[in-house]
């Protein structure tokens, strides 16, 4: 089975137990203003572009035979300053599965593992169902906004050791402002998470006069409960990494 | 906390320079005149500057002894020393230097007692530090310090019979080694030898944990009034390791209540000497890392580790005594040497990995059939450089220190016990990368031309974009955890210690291959032009054992997976693999917590030496802009910490370019 991934980032400490390294799946079925990782929003590999170090040297723009850089008529194989990056690699679970368990040492030294981040791990539930089963044995962490299919929730939550996932907004209307999709599922995947015992961190990001009204955050902490509950801060670069896609940050 | 008192203020603001002076005297020409022996020169000097001093001692200072003599006048002319040159070698600046002396029995002895059995010039010396110290004491009792008076009526005429006694002693004797001539005076194990001292008082109830930790701060900052003086290669190269921690004889770890102290004095101090080592192995428990973690956090580059698992067996291999063995320090940043009896020369010379694979790649990749002929000559382009290395190197000479000698237990003039040389190796991550490349693209996927990859190689990769691009980001690095690369580096390190395997130095000892660089990073890099792993003309390498400026690697976990697998116990005069850190991941707890654990993993795995840095890019930035916003801005080099903006801009742009984790 393959999957896209876009990014692999070790020394992680704040997603789940020791020290992890995290993947990061393509694809999200969300929308929200403020996510600070635009390049997981689509599915389909994208140009990114770190304008700063550009030396306008124009090498890109050659035309060459590189079929992966077809789709964007730039070519990512000649930066002397390695501007250019496509976002997005299509991985046999199997083969990813092999490179992490290379470093899976050190981390278990730590009491670490890995952690399924995004866009939205969940959105390609067959890859990282077949990525945990061929990691089985590691410690294995999600970090999800919790939109999926209750059955597909269910089935990677089960099989893993810990889990984050976030409750941004309450009101169900706001959520669908903000993130593009209803909240009903993210609530009732909670209350599954919560009746099964499986350790895990809620996460509310405070993104300023839309989360972290005290009427949203009131009622997430009472809908959390018992649970923990981890409220992040504002990232003030969130907005970086649209520049270099073409995006549009709109917060 | 030390850093708010007065002292401290004079200290950073360096207003206590205001009682220093120069001396202008031309003792060259008047020892050269007089045909006055080397040691003889040696001893009057030492005399006449030990006059010259102005006793000072600063409001509420506890530990005193500050150079006011700014400069040590030269003891030969320079036709003498072009004489001495021409028929010696000579060390750097000729003096002895990284030597850990015997600082435990002297202060348990006192110098009078030293003096019995000390040569005619080593009496000399002790004499006019004796009359020096008298003179302190005059100006104590001028002062009405009775405190002070107490402590030098004691030391360092006799035995030190308390803690404070202990610190004046030790600072008596290192600002004595300095005031000398000698150089990278180190500290040697602090801990081991000073606790006895410590525990008496504590027990005896004169110490708290609190009042012994404010001592040892006041303590620690002596060693920053004069340091300014001692300047290396850059300001802050001064060599004043000091080491905590490690096992004893009986292979039990010492680490004690003084070794815990030291940790939080550096920390409280934020000053970049002492240079805090800690030794470590398997046993060391995982809490104890947790606390040099918090050191870490502080920034100053402290502390390095050393994995006694790895040096001990390691040195012993090469002939040093068990008990000898288990005794190691570092030298002033990271060779490992012996305290008391070690006359080794760590840093005697440096091997250019780069420049074999440079060499080889010219003369011989085109005739190379395979890669493994291409390997045999990059191991003779490295054979032939330890060759003209050992026959240069003949009749060593140094210029003779009396007082150090009283210090070792061994005659140093004529050798010490050991007297190996150790040799740096250079640029291992630009030489393995660059082997890597050859390998795969010329020999196995054959997709570059020999005569095409030679020639834009020489210019320095202008009219060839795409090949730079594949050769800098998409071709395997050191660092990534990929058995490709790493293990090319493994044979490099063993081509290295074999080259000098079975060679006897011209002082009877043996050579010691390095993973450091020293300054050789920048130097060695201007030898050469661009290189084949896609680095430009001008770039440079590396410090001591990392990864290539430019890799791209995943991170640093994959980074300790990578710099674990070579064989250190062949390869053991010292030089850590650094990984830098930024700030943010020491903000909470548990950051401090894991970075803690990721260095008990490297520990365990088998590295023999590491040191984390804690950096802010975007500070260093504004430093660089507004220096006068960042005097205590601290950074490491390669085997000391220094203050950003005293450097050399060279030296701030490599700190810089080196690559950050982040969280």
């Amino acid at each position: 089975m393959t999957g896209t991934v876009f990014d692999i980032k070790e020394m992680a400490v704040h997603d789940g137990p020791g020290i992890r390294t995290t993947v990061f799946l393509k694809g999200c079925p969300l929308r929200c203003l403020w996510c600070h990782n635009p390049e997981g929003l689509s599915a389909a590999p994208q140009l990114m572009f770190k304008e700063n170090k550009c030396r306008r040297c124009g090498l890109c723009f050659k035309p060459c035979a590189h079929e992966e850089c077809k789709p964007f008529g730039r070519c990512v194989h000649i930066c002397p300053e390695n501007c250019l990056e496509i976002a997005g690699r299509r991985v046999e679970a199997k083969a990813l599965a092999a490179e992490l368990k290379k470093s899976a040492a050190v981390l278990g030294d730590t009491f670490g593992g890995f952690t399924f981040s995004g866009g939205e791990p969940l959105f390609q539930p067959d890859f990282l169902l077949d990525l945990i089963n061929e990691l089985s044995g590691y410690n294995l962490c999600i970090e999800t906004s919790g939109y999926a299919k209750s059955e597909i929730f269910g089935s990677v939550i089960d099989k893993l050791d810990f889990v984050i996932m976030d409750i941004k907004l309450y009101n169900g209307a706001l959520h669908k402002k903000y993130t593009g999709v209803d909240n009903a599922l993210i609530l009732e995947n909670f209350s599954y998470l919560k009746a099964s015992g499986k350790p895990h961190i809620i996460r509310t990001p405070l993104i300023p006069g839309i989360t972290d009204t005290p009427e949203n955050l009131a009622a997430i902490e009472k809908a959390v409960g018992e649970s923990v509950w981890e409220k992040l801060p504002y990232n003030a670069l969130a907005g970086a990494k649209y520049k270099m896609l073409g995006m549009e940050y709109k917060l | 906390m030390l850093n708010t008192t007065k002292l401290y203020r004079t200290i950073v603001n360096k207003e206590h320079h205001k009682y220093r002076h120069k001396v202008e005297w031309d003792l060259a020409n008047e020892y050269a005149k007089k045909w006055l022996s080397p040691a003889e020169r040696m001893a009057d000097r030492f005399e006449r500057v030990c006059r010259e001093e102005t006793p000072v001692i600063l409001p509420c200072e506890k530990i005193v002894f500050m150079r006011t003599v700014a400069n040590l006048p030269e003891i030969f002319t320079e036709s003498e020393w072009k004489e001495i040159k021409s028929r010696h070698y000579i060390h750097e600046l000729g003096y002895m230097s990284n030597l850990s002396p015997n600082y435990y029995d002297t202060i348990a002895a006192g110098l009078l007692k030293k003096r019995e059995s000390a040569d005619e010039y080593g009496k000399r010396a002790i004499d006019n530090i004796i009359s020096l110290s008298d003179r302190y004491l005059a100006e104590a009792k001028k002062q009405g310090r009775d405190d002070i008076v107490e402590v030098l009526t004691q030391v360092p005429r006799y035995p030190a019979r308390n803690f404070r006694e202990a610190l004046q002693f030790f600072r008596i004797l290192h600002y004595a080694l300095w005031l000398e001539g000698n150089y990278h005076n180190t500290v040697g194990r602090f801990d081991k030898y000073m606790y006895k001292y410590l525990k008496a008082d504590i027990e005896s109830g004169i110490y708290t944990e609190e009042t012994a930790l404010e001592l040892l701060e006041d303590f620690f900052l002596s060693f920053n009034k004069d340091s300014d003086i001692y300047v290396g290669v850059q300001q802050g190269d001064n060599g004043q390791s000091m080491m905590l921690g490690g096992m004893d004889e009986e292979g039990n770890e010492v680490f004690n209540l003084l070794s815990e102290l030291c940790l939080k004095a550096s920390c409280n101090n934020k000053l970049i000497d002492p240079k805090i080592n800690l030794r470590v192995c398997k046993n060391t428990p995982a809490d104890r890392y947790t606390e040099a973690t918090k050191l870490t956090k502080a920034g100053l580059g402290f502390p390095q580790y050393s994995n006694d698992d790895i040096v001990i067996p390691a040195l012993e291999s090469l002939g040093y005594e068990h008990n000898d063995a288990v005794n190691y320090t570092v030298a002033a940043c990271w060779e490992f040497i012996i305290p008391n009896v070690g006359a080794d020369v760590a840093n005697i010379a440096a091997m250019s990995y780069p420049k074999a694979v440079d060499t080889a790649f010219h003369n011989n990749l085109i005739s190379s059939e395979t890669y493994e002929d291409f390997f045999e000559a990059v191991k003779n382009e490295i054979a032939k450089e330890t060759k003209k290395i050992h026959e240069n190197i003949k009749d060593l000479w140094f210029v003779p220190s009396p007082f150090m000698n009283v210090l070792m237990d061994c005659d140093i003039y004529n050798g010490g016990k050991y007297n190996n040389f150790g040799i740096h190796g250079t640029g291992i991550a630009t030489a393995a990368d660059s082997l890597a490349a050859i390998k795969k693209y010329v020999y196995e996927e054959k997709s570059i031309d020999k005569a095409d990859y030679i020639k834009a190689v020489d210019e320095n990769f202008e009219n060839s974009p795409e090949l730079l691009h594949k050769l800098r980001y998409e071709s395997p690095k050191l660092g990534n955890n990929d058995d490709f690369v790493d293990s090319i580096a493994t044979r490099l390190l063993d081509a290295f210690a074999d080259s000098l395997e079975g060679k006897i130095n011209c002082r009877g000892g043996v050579y010691r291959a390095g993973t450091g660089s020293a300054m050789y990073y920048l130097w060695h890099a201007n030898e050469i032009g661009a290189s084949p792993d896609g680095r430009r003309d001008k770039e440079p390498f590396g410090t001591n054992f990392s990864i290539s400026l430019f890799a791209e690697v995943n991170g640093p976990v994959s980074v300790i997976a990578s710099m674990t697998k070579q064989h250190f116990s062949r390869a053991i005069n010292g030089g850590p693999l650094t990984l830098e850190f930024h700030q943010s991941l020491f903000a909470d707890d548990d950051g401090i917590v894991k970075v803690g654990a990721l260095v008990k993993s490297f520990i365990d795995r088998g590295g023999h030496q590491l040191q984390l840095n804690t950096v802010n890019l975007e500070q260093m930035k504004d430093a660089q802009i507004h220096p006068e916003n960042h005097k205590q801005l601290v950074v490491r080099i390669w085997g000391w910490s220094a203050y950003f903006v005293e450097l050399d801009k060279e030296y701030q742009d490599h700190v810089m370019a080196r690559q950050a984790y982040r969280v």
